[in-house]
């Protein structure tokens, strides 16, 4: 049988062949650094609120606690943002003629609702539990940072999936007594992974890695 | 047809899916398995193959197939917001309501009516709309469990079709109109009629709410002349008239199956469409477990024309007539010594059904006093009064108890609805309101219903869709749903039942109370407080202690019922009553073509066509015919054979002068010459599902009403049946998965294998074990491994489980196959509805099915169930095969379905022995293509914790992980460990049996463990060493010796 031999037309091909195995790494390298960029997983994603709430006003001068206003995050899985009512308890006393308050003193006088813009956004086949994880001791700050500096919230973490896994294959870091889950800037005396792994010892916590944990 | 023969042998003991097994299994027997075989076989097999034209060439199903995704579509944001750059908003209430967090879902109590019947429901709301409907587990009638009907509920409060506005028409003219200008109406036409209401007449749907009986006596007292009608298509009128001949008053017979040794069912679907089916299902099973039975298993005989799911339940079945169910019952009281009528010539019944007779009799001669004879509404008064004197004779007090009727005088549905319309036509009705119900469509077809509404001069329908009553009438008026609206319902056994609104009418529906008020000029009074006042007048005659003030009215809110107010059982003692003399057909074995009988049944899809819109229930196997998105004429293979028509082929009926065309279903049990008919397909203007003329889109079946006599109604005679020698298409999910002849043939091998029946007296013998079963190979992995050492060595990695290890039980000899597990898990699981073409192709979405085996005579099959849903197999064939990882196994067991993940090779299908994946071959979310805004108000139904799946991707049975996971949260948050029972499973939550029982194998003291480790627990091809987390527990049946 005779040789196969490749006709003369096929040897245009080789440039190309040459060009995408130089390029093809490099594409892949551009297209893996342009998909964990911030930008594009939104670290730093600050849109304009209808009402400019300081957290850095209420949590970090007046102390407020977290759950004073997110009520819900002991119990459901979200920590819902709270209705108008909630700034009219003090706010029919203090600051009662602020322009920027005006949205929200219309919204509890004509039981209308605020359109605020969802900061932290994970897919919608992602199930994420609040209470889950406030009730077994990871404080807020460590999705959230330091919220009691923040004039406006941004997303301050990366919020994949490796994120995610990175805490629940080793959550020792990222525990802290739950009664101190609001704290902002906990910095405990001693090794942090150390005390981590007692309460997580103690309250049993073993995160699992299933699918199903967060996908269903 | 000779290979159908019974008396040929072949087929005595084999198992089958359907008539096409047997055929593929006589011809490979014929021609040798080497052969390619029959054409027409072949052609039959081939043809589920559909091809590429079939899938995209037909632009005319694809549009179909749009319009049909009125049901369960994707929810709109649910793909796309999983991209990251799209804006979301979260949308605060300005003041929370107390008590509310949001995203945890809430369960109230609440009621609803169903053809002169009510269930007492728990319905989950998830930030204030409803998600899932079930049975209220403390109410002491309805207990837990629910029928396929009440899960399906839910899916018409969201359809888009149903009614917006108020319509008002002036010939074939549509005026303007609103809830304000029909007021004004009313206010005007309450004027003109003055106090003696000459000429007002109400046609209502039989309703049990006190508060609409309260009114009616109002509205009677206020309008002299007004007359009050009844009309239901599928009545138990029978039973009342029956009861009144052998008591002299109209009587309800309760059944209390808990005590009963032998129960004898006359075309009685007593577990399936009787109003009480839920609690004799449940009663039934109890006494159904044979091993936790110390008083030993009940036995039941079930005597029917058409297969019923009592009959597929039952140890004994005779297929006969409906119209020989009374000289059988006659020649039965002669055995038992019965002082009634002298005993008939037993000229009607072959060898085999003189047989059953004599046992029969012995066996209820035998069990005196704990045994019971019941009769389906559909026979003749007289027969229920033959099954009273029977009872009596049986001395039945404890298994049967009697209520007076609550309405014990009115005339009878179909009575009622001949007056009216005669009176209708001689011009008698100035004014009709119409609260609920379809008499246009469901009406015997000899009253002309349509042309006598035309004489009158006002008619005001109310329903939930302008259907085929309303465009006929001047008004029609939205109807508001059970979840939207305040009511009272009595549940069969008499419970007052509560009904509250869940959510305000999202359509602006009102029920039947808020327009009857407007007749009476309270229009101002709100609904709640003229619920609230019957109720308060009600309980003021219990004898529950405290029973007025807020507190006794929440209490009964909260529960959904009021405790002890079932009405008070008795015995009446049984008057003398002559039976009315057999007709000529009645003594005859045999009859020919001209004069066969009709048996007009109610449909386990639409009821009684009231849900044809119903996308869930239209797409739910029926479970004897598995046949989907259609009815039709079942007549048994012998019949067929000998008046040559063949199964799928469109038939000519004639019945007393009226003629329709339905396509043949040749059904194997269906009683020899007798044709059941489905009522309630064929609808005009149900819907964009069901069926709407208006925009083309074709009915669903065939109407069986166009051939439906208000003399017989539900029995007739004399009918003929021809066949026109069309082809019409089903869609049957029984065919789908054959193989060519040599696999059908291994098939009919192996179920004895994968469906295990046994008699109760092999069962008990000691040393019983399920595994030493001649059919079974020996292999030691068949049962559920009893012991670590036991369980084989596999050559998948094997897994650890030191948490949870969460399994499940299926219990063969308690399911009944009464479809609620289905719809129950669509609705928790977002599962979508995909239409009649694609369930011919095989595209099903169902998370869980039944498979229904026959075994034996084609023309007198038993029948075996086998629910089936994943596995959950510990070494899962699916999870080795996914080349991108998004099937894995969860350290709890569980074989995880990562969607988002999942790239559509199908490989798991592939690989999975017990077929329960299913692929979303196409997107059922399309509708936002079509653009129709009214379609976003489906977007409401779906379950939130459950992901909406796509186009593209593999999914199947979780073991309602969303639920597992909720309870392992909160049990975590509060730092207890999960009691046993807490996790249900939703198909679990809908059985009325308690067949499927799901919890932690691991935990010692669960029930599931303990059921895992008995002796009738199997595993599915256990030999394949898959070790599934699913064990059927066998089914355990208990014939009687002589019958075998």
């Amino acid at each position: 049988m005779a040789r196969f031999e490749f006709p003369q037309w096929t040897e245009s091909f080789k440039k190309w062949v040459l060009l995408l195995m130089a390029g093809g790494p490099v594409y892949l390298v551009a297209l893996w650094a342009y998909g964990l960029r911030p930008e594009t997983i939104r670290i730093g994603y600050q849109p304009k609120q209808p009402v400019p709430y300081s957290h850095a006003l209420h949590v970090g001068e007046l102390g407020l606690d977290c759950r004073y206003c997110h009520t819900t995050v002991e119990k459901s899985a979200h920590a819902a943002i709270p209705p108008a009512q909630f700034c009219m308890n003090c706010h029919t006393a203090i600051r009662t003629d602020s322009a920027v308050l005006q949205p929200v003193r219309e919204a509890f006088a004509a039981d209308a609702t605020l359109k605020w813009k969802r900061v932290h956004d994970v897919p919608d086949y992602v199930f994420f539990n609040h209470s889950a994880h406030v009730t077994r001791g990871v404080g807020c700050e460590e999705c959230h940072g330091r919220i009691d500096r923040m004039e406006e919230v941004y997303q301050y973490a990366r919020l994949t999936m490796g994120w995610c896994l990175d805490c629940h294959r080793d959550p020792a870091p990222h525990l802290r007594p739950p009664e101190l889950v609001t704290q902002m800037g906990y910095d405990p005396p001693g090794d942090r992974r150390e005390l981590g792994r007692q309460i997580a010892a103690n309250n049993r916590i073993n995160p699992p890695t299933n699918c199903s944990t967060c996908h269903r | 047809m000779s290979s159908l023969n019974p008396k040929d042998g072949k087929n005595g003991d084999t198992t089958w899916r359907g008539l096409s097994d047997l055929v593929a299994q006589a011809k490979s027997e014929a021609d040798g398995v080497e052969d390619a075989g029959d054409p027409a076989v072949t052609a039959y097999l081939e043809q589920r193959v559909p091809d590429h034209d079939e899938l995209f060439g037909d632009p005319l199903s694809r549009r179909r197939f749009i319009q049909i995704m009125g049901a369960s579509i994707a929810l709109s944001s649910a793909g796309l917001s999983a991209c990251r750059w799209e804006e979301d908003h979260i949308v605060p209430e300005s003041h929370r309501p107390e008590g509310y967090i949001p995203g945890v879902p809430k369960r109230y109590a609440t009621a609803m009516e169903l053809g002169g019947t009510a269930y007492g429901l728990v319905v989950t709301a998830y930030d204030g709309r409803p998600i899932k409907v079930d049975g209220n587990a403390d109410h002491p009638h309805t207990g837990r469990g629910s029928t396929a009907f009440v899960q399906a509920s839910l899916l018409e409060l969201y359809d888009p079709d149903r009614s917006r506005a108020v319509e008002r028409h002036e010939g074939t003219n549509s005026l303007p109109a609103t809830w304000t200008s029909f007021e004004e109406e009313i206010r005007g036409l309450v004027k003109k009629l003055g106090q003696s209401g000459e000429g007002l007449r109400v046609l209502s749907e039989a309703t049990t709410s006190p508060t609409v009986a309260a009114l009616r006596r109002d509205f009677l007292a206020r309008f002299a002349g007004a007359r009050w009608h009844e009309y239901e298509p599928l009545s138990r009128d029978n039973e009342r008239a029956g009861t009144r001949m052998a008591f002299g008053r109209a009587m309800r017979p309760h059944l209390n199956l808990v005590g009963a040794k032998v129960i004898a069912a006359f075309d009685a679907d007593l577990l399936g469409d009787h109003p009480e089916s839920l609690r004799l299902s449940r009663d039934f099973a109890a006494g159904r477990d044979p091993d936790d039975n110390a008083a030993g298993m009940n036995r039941l005989y079930a005597v029917e024309s058409a297969f019923s799911i009592t009959g597929a339940t039952c140890d004994h079945r005779l297929p006969l007539r409906s119209e020989l169910i009374k000289p059988f019952l006659i020649a039965l009281e002669a055995k038992l010594g019965g002082t009634g009528a002298a005993a008939p010539s037993m000229a009607a019944f072959d060898a085999k059904a003189q047989k059953f007779l004599n046992v029969l009799a012995g066996d209820l001669v035998q069990n005196r006093g704990r045994a019971v004879v019941a009769v389906g509404a559909r026979q003749p008064a007289d027969v229920h009064a033959l099954a009273a004197r029977i009872n009596s004779v049986l001395a039945s007090d404890s298994t049967i108890t009697y209520t007076a009727d609550p309405d014990g005088d009115r005339p009878t549905h179909t009575e009622d609805i001949v007056q009216l319309v005669a009176d209708m036509q001689r011009g008698a009705v100035s004014t009709l309101l119409i609260l609920g119900g379809n008499p246009v469509y469901d009406a015997p077809a000899d009253l002309g219903m349509a042309a006598a509404l035309a004489k009158v001069a006002t008619s005001i329908h109310l329903s939930s869709y302008s259907d085929e009553t309303s465009a006929a009438c001047t008004w029609h008026l939205p109807r508001a749903h059970y979840l939207e609206s305040w009511g009272d319902a009595r549940t069969f056994d008499g419970t007052y039942t509560l009904g509250q609104p869940i959510l305000e009418p999202i359509f602006g529906g009102r029920s039947a109370i808020d327009v009857m008020k407007l007749f009476l000029g309270k229009g101002d009074v709100p609904t709640e407080q003229l619920v609230r006042e019957t109720f308060e007048a009600a309980a003021k005659e219990l004898p529950t202690g405290q029973t007025t003030g807020d507190t006794a009215w929440r209490r009964a809110l909260h529960d959904g019922y009021v405790a002890r107010s079932a009405a008070q059982g008795e015995k009446p003692a049984i008057q003398p009553f002559t039976l009315a003399p057999l007709g000529a057909t009645q003594s005859k074995a045999r009859v020919s073509n001209g004069s066969l009988e009709v048996v007009f049944t109610s449909n386990t899809a639409t009821f009684d066509g009231r849900f044809a819109n119903n996308a869930w229930l239209q797409e739910v196997p029926d479970f004897l015919t598995k046949m989907t998105w259609d009815n039709a004429a079942l007549i048994s293979p012998r019949t067929a054979a000998d008046l040559g028509v063949a199964h799928e082929e469109i038939a000519e009926i004639s019945l007393g002068g009226r003629k329709m065309q339905i396509v043949v279903y040749v059904m194997p049990g269906q009683a020899p010459l007798s044709i059941a008919l489905a009522l309630g397909q064929g609808r005009k203007r149900a819907g964009r599902v069901g069926g709407l003329d208006s925009e083309g889109v074709g009915s669903v079946g065939f109407d069986t009403y166009q051939v439906r006599s208000s003399k017989a109604p539900f029995i007739a005679t004399g009918a003929s049946i021809d066949g026109t020698g069309k082809k019409y298409r089903l869609s049957l999910t029984v065919d789908h998965y054959n193989l060519e002849e040599r696999g059908q043939q291994a098939i009919a091998e192996r179920l004895p294998d994968l469906v295990k029946e046994e008699d109760v007296e092999a069962y008990k013998k000691p040393g019983y074990s399920i595994v030493a079963d001649a059919h079974t190979p020996e292999i030691a992995t068949l049962t559920v491994p009893r012991t670590a050492d036991e369980a084989n060595e596999s050559l998948y990695k094997e897994h650890r489980y030191d948490g949870h290890r969460w399994g499940m039980t299926t219990d063969l000899s308690k399911c009944t196959g009464c479809n609620a597990c289905i719809i129950a898990c669509q609705a928790e699981n977002n599962v979508p509805v995909v239409g009649k073409e694609q369930v011919w192709r095989n595209r099903e979405m169902h998370w869980l099915r039944i498979d229904r085996y026959f075994k034996g005579d084609p023309d007198d099959p038993q029948i075996a169930r086998q629910p089936i849903l994943c596995q959950q197999c510990e070494n899962a064939p699916c999870e080795q095969v996914c080349p991108v990882g998004a099937t894995l196994h969860s350290d709890e067991g569980l074989n995880d379905m990562a969607y988002n993940r999942c790239v559509g090779t199908r490989y798991c299908l592939n690989n999975c022995p017990y077929r329960v994946r299913r692929f979303n071959f196409l997107r059922w979310d399309w509708y936002k293509e079509i653009d129709d805004p009214r379609a976003k108000v489906r977007s409401l139904l779906f379950n939130p914790e459950v992901t909406v799946r796509s186009r593209g991707v593999m999914e199947k049975c979780t073991f309602c992980v969303q639920r597992i996971q909720n309870v392992k949260i909160q049990a975590k948050n509060a730092g207890r460990p999960i009691e046993d029972g807490e996790i249900t499973t939703a198909c679990q939550d809908a059985c009325p049996t308690g067949a499927i029982v799901f919890g932690d194998i691991n935990d010692k003291r669960s029930k599931v463990a303990a059921l895992r480790l008995g002796p009738r627990a199997y595993n599915m091809l256990a030999e394949l060493n898959t070790r599934p987390r699913n064990a059927f527990l066998a089914r355990i049946r208990n014939p009687h010796p002589e019958l075998g």
